[in-house]
């Protein structure tokens, strides 16, 4: 077990190196510099900017430096906000969005699986259409416009919630809503799918031929192998929601990061770039590695050891 | 048993919903307790608040879309930290109630009768927010500040005016070389490059605030938290939660504090067009802009603020490639539109269509205003535009135009007005002219390299004087970026900038502007504007055409 951990561990630091290559590779070639704006501005203000921020460098010193600033995870001042580090903005709005992240995931898992359940069991009656109709919607139905539908209705309209911000539990509810529906209705519909073959599998008839009760048929052995392909998409959904949404948390102006990932490409912000890719590579390449874990418990044929072999 | 079944789920679900809304709460705790004071009001009690509350607090909530870029005053170059710094700093001099360059830090100030040495008195009861006095050698500090090459200040080429700063700004000169002096504690001396008729409306740009150089000597870092930030203006930074909100209250120390009739502000950080308006709507804010979609419906309000803004939207043309190497046939597509209906039925918001390039709201020396004065120097005239056409084809011996692109930079709003023009020059001129448009980034650089034929621009003043904008298309500008120049033109323009004879000056620029039509080397489309909602009982914001907002003289009731 601990060879496999070091050698993942060996295996997500050269993934991550190539992350980075890559990306100071797109970086710089894409044309533009963080210095074009509406505003007036000469050869000799271009140059000083330029210099102050290392552009003026050859790509392998940049590069370097992007290097050496990944390395002691010091990613210097933002362009766009240059009395702001990377690491003053990304420690600011991480735990905004990770809170918002893991309510969302919380309430998005919990009904999905309920709503996939309930589907599977009263297959084609009209529970089941109820709830894949929901699901259904849920996958359809945009975030954003969701959210603005919540904001005219619950907020404007019924003046429930606030209509944004974020300071007391009451602004966290209509995000949460916004965001959590699609995940919600994509988990909903995959338990229910795989609930639906695995209640055909013979080790379930034979569990109630046992006499047990149909919580117990259900919760130990139904859920838990049916669950397999909910934890399969949980890596990439956790590093999606937990790092922030830009959509959602520009609607309701919420101060997470979501708004690094797009808007430094837009300003060509470099160092900010680099900061929220390492940043997101690396908490993907964590979470993906949970989910292999989170495998082996689940289903213990699967021995983590095994793929060593592989 | 299904029927056991059923109620178990069911029963399952009510307990989940239970936890997972106790889950809610639980995972809101901390940022409960960490800012119990802030937003908190900003809800549906804030009406119950200014009732209950004996004492009246007056409370303005506006918004500034994003975090400020910075509220170094010599770092932070644009709408977003002008507008809070405004409130927060004071100049030499400050824009008053006609938008015109009054005394401000200053009380009074001699200029030398060649126009070159300025000498400014500062006022006796001048403070900081942490009551420390201004001196002179604060405003030294910071313009050498501003004028450092290692700062690279966006802001920089505006000091250029000032003797010695171009060159130290370029690296060649020495910050001694710089010519201001503290002649004394509330003196100031400044020698400029060349006479400069509107150097006083120059230094109400927040580039030219003072810095408290004994607090910035201690913290380079002042400007960047609420506690350590020290302004002169009518109000100080209170608290500033980064990307979330500023608090600002009235600031006691400010020479005119019995002006300031606010005892608060608060400015939110909401970066959506529909939000913001949906908070306006709830009373969360007090001023709000109009989201796109909602012109029609609200541009007519009662309380909908429409003024001048100093700036315009415009194509340029580029003169060194084929066809708008030819004058006429340039102005053949500028004949061809029809302003009037760009302006009011595609980008609408009560813009006004621009017959000329020098947006109105600049008042000349004897009191009419620049755009009046000089008229309209291009308008819609199709057969004029059919007629310069065929003289321009005949001239380059054209039987057909070579291909045409027009390309913008991407958004909804340029979008529309391309397609506008599109089909205009179709119309009015039987040309077909192929849209294209790319990311801000790639278009601007690809338009400072000529490589674009027909391009948008736009053009934001940054000092209140006609010249800003005309200077633009002086010979190798780095804001040219039409391939345009012309001996003549770079004379009218340094005659325009330097003529001590105020009345003369403008003459200058007149002659300047007509040139620029007489050319053609870009097509005026519309200026802007500013359209805000302000809700009832707001009043007294100045919002000047140039630049930002003054809460100095607001009220609220």
């Amino acid at each position: 077990m601990l060879r496999y951990m070091l050698k993942r561990l060996l295996i997500m630091v050269i993934t991550l190196w190539i992350i980075v290559t890559l990306t100071f590779v797109l970086m710089v070639s894409i044309p533009g510099s963080p210095f074009n704006s509406d505003q007036t501005s000469n050869e000799i203000v271009q140059a000083n900017l330029e210099r102050h921020y290392n552009l003026d460098k050859p790509y392998h010193i940049q590069y370097l430096l992007y290097l050496k600033s990944i390395a002691t995870l010091e990613f210097g001042p933002s362009i766009k906000q240059p009395n702001q580090t990377v690491n003053d903005l990304l420690g600011r709005g991480f735990p905004i969005s990770f809170e918002l992240g893991i309510v969302t995931i919380i309430v998005a898992v919990v009904s999905g699986i309920i709503l996939g359940i309930l589907a599977a069991l009263r297959h084609n009656g009209i529970i089941d259409y109820m709830a894949m109709g929901i699901a259904v919607l849920g996958i359809s139905i945009p975030n954003f416009i969701l959210a603005t539908l919540l904001i005219q209705q619950l907020a404007v309209n019924l003046e429930w919630f606030p209509v944004a911000t974020w300071s007391s539990p009451k602004h966290m509810v209509l995000p949460v809503l916004a965001l959590a529906t699609g995940p919600m209705a994509i988990i909903a519909r995959l338990t229910r799918s795989t609930m639906l073959e695995v209640l055909t599998q013979d080790y379930i008839k034979m569990a109630r031929a046992k006499g047990l009760t149909p919580w117990k048929v259900i919760m130990k052995h139904a859920l838990r192998n049916a669950l397999m392909p909910v934890v399969t998409i949980m890596g990439t959904l956790l590093a999606g929601i937990l790092t922030g949404t830009f959509v959602i948390e520009q609607i309701f102006a919420i101060p997470g990061m979501g708004k690094y990932f797009v808007e430094s490409i837009n300003h060509r912000d470099y160092p900010v770039i680099m900061g929220t890719t390492v940043f997101y590579s690396a908490f993907l390449i964590i979470m993906l590695f949970l989910v292999d874990i989170a495998y082996g418990i689940l289903d213990p044929r699967i021995k983590v050891n095994n793929k060593e072999g592989e | 048993m299904k029927k056991f079944l059923m109620l178990l789920l069911a029963l399952l679900t009510v307990m989940v919903i239970a936890a997972c809304t106790a889950n809610e709460d639980a995972g809101e705790d901390p940022t409960d307790s960490e800012e119990p004071d802030t937003t908190e009001e900003g809800t549906n009690d804030d009406d119950e608040d200014a009732t209950d509350d004996g004492t009246e607090e007056k409370v303005l909530r506006l918004n500034n879309g994003i975090e400020p870029s910075s509220l170094d005053p010599s770092i932070g170059f644009d709408a977003v930290s002008w507008d809070p710094l405004n409130n927060l700093m004071e100049g030499l001099t400050r824009l008053d109630q006609d938008s015109r360059a009054a005394e401000g830090v200053a009380e009074s100030w001699d200029i030398s009768d060649d126009g070159l040495t300025y000498t400014f008195h500062l006022r006796e009861d001048v403070n900081w927010s942490n009551g420390d006095p201004v001196v002179a050698e604060d405003f030294v500090f910071a313009w050498k500040y501003m004028l450092d090459p290692e700062t690279a200040s966006p802001a920089a080429f505006l000091g250029y005016f000032i003797e010695g700063a171009e060159a130290f700004n370029s690296g060649e000169g020495s910050a001694d070389d710089v010519n201001i002096t503290a002649v004394d504690e509330k003196t100031l001396e400044v020698v400029l490059e060349a006479p400069t008729g509107f150097f006083l409306d120059l230094l109400t740009n927040p580039a030219f605030f003072p810095i408290n150089h004994q607090v910035a000597q201690d913290n380079p870092n002042w400007h960047t938290e609420a506690e350590s930030f020290v302004g002169n203006g009518p109000f100080k930074l209170e608290s500033w939660e980064h990307d979330v909100e500023m608090v600002f209250t009235k600031n006691e120390h400010y020479w005119d504090a019995d002006t300031v009739k606010l005892d608060k502000v608060h400015f939110a950080m909401v970066n959506d067009s529909n939000t913001q308006y949906q908070m306006f709507e709830s009373g969360e804010l007090d001023t709000a802009s109009i989201p796109p979609e909602l012109s029609d419906e609200l541009i007519d309000g009662d309380n909908v603020f429409i003024g001048d803004y100093g700036g315009l939207e415009f194509y340029r043309f580029n003169i060194t490639e084929e066809p708008f190497h030819n004058k006429n046939i340039r102005k053949a597509f500028a004949y061809a539109v029809n302003r009037a209906d760009i302006a009011e039925y595609v980008v609408k918001n009560g813009v006004e269509p621009a017959y000329g390039f020098v947006s109105p709201g600049f008042t000349s020396p004897t009191g009419s205003d620049f755009r009046d004065e000089n008229g309209d120097l291009v308008t819609f005239n199709p057969e004029l535009a059919q007629q310069y056409l065929e003289d321009g084809m005949a001239e380059e011996g054209y039987n057909e135009l070579p291909e045409i692109v027009l390309t913008y930079n991407t958004s909804d709003s340029n979008k529309a007005v391309a397609e506008a023009l599109q089909s205009m020059f179709n119309e009015h001129l039987g040309v077909e002219v192929t849209l294209e448009n790319q990311e801000w980034n790639v278009f601007a650089e690809a338009q400072q390299n000529l490589e674009l034929q027909f391009s948008r621009s736009s053009f934001i003043n940054d000092y209140s004087d006609p010249v800003n904008f005309l200077e633009s298309f002086v010979t190798d500008s780095y804001m040219n970026r039409t391939g345009f120049s012309s001996a003549e033109y770079d004379e009218l323009i340094e005659k325009g900038k330097s003529e001590t004879d105020e009345e003369q000056r403008w003459e200058y620029l007149y002659e300047a502007e007509r040139m620029l039509a007489e050319e053609m080397i870009a097509m005026p489309i519309r200026y802007y504007n500013t359209v805000v909602l302000e809700a009832d009982g707001v009043s007294g914001i100045l919002r000047h055409p140039v630049g930002y907002f003054d809460l100095k003289f607001a009220d609220k009731n």
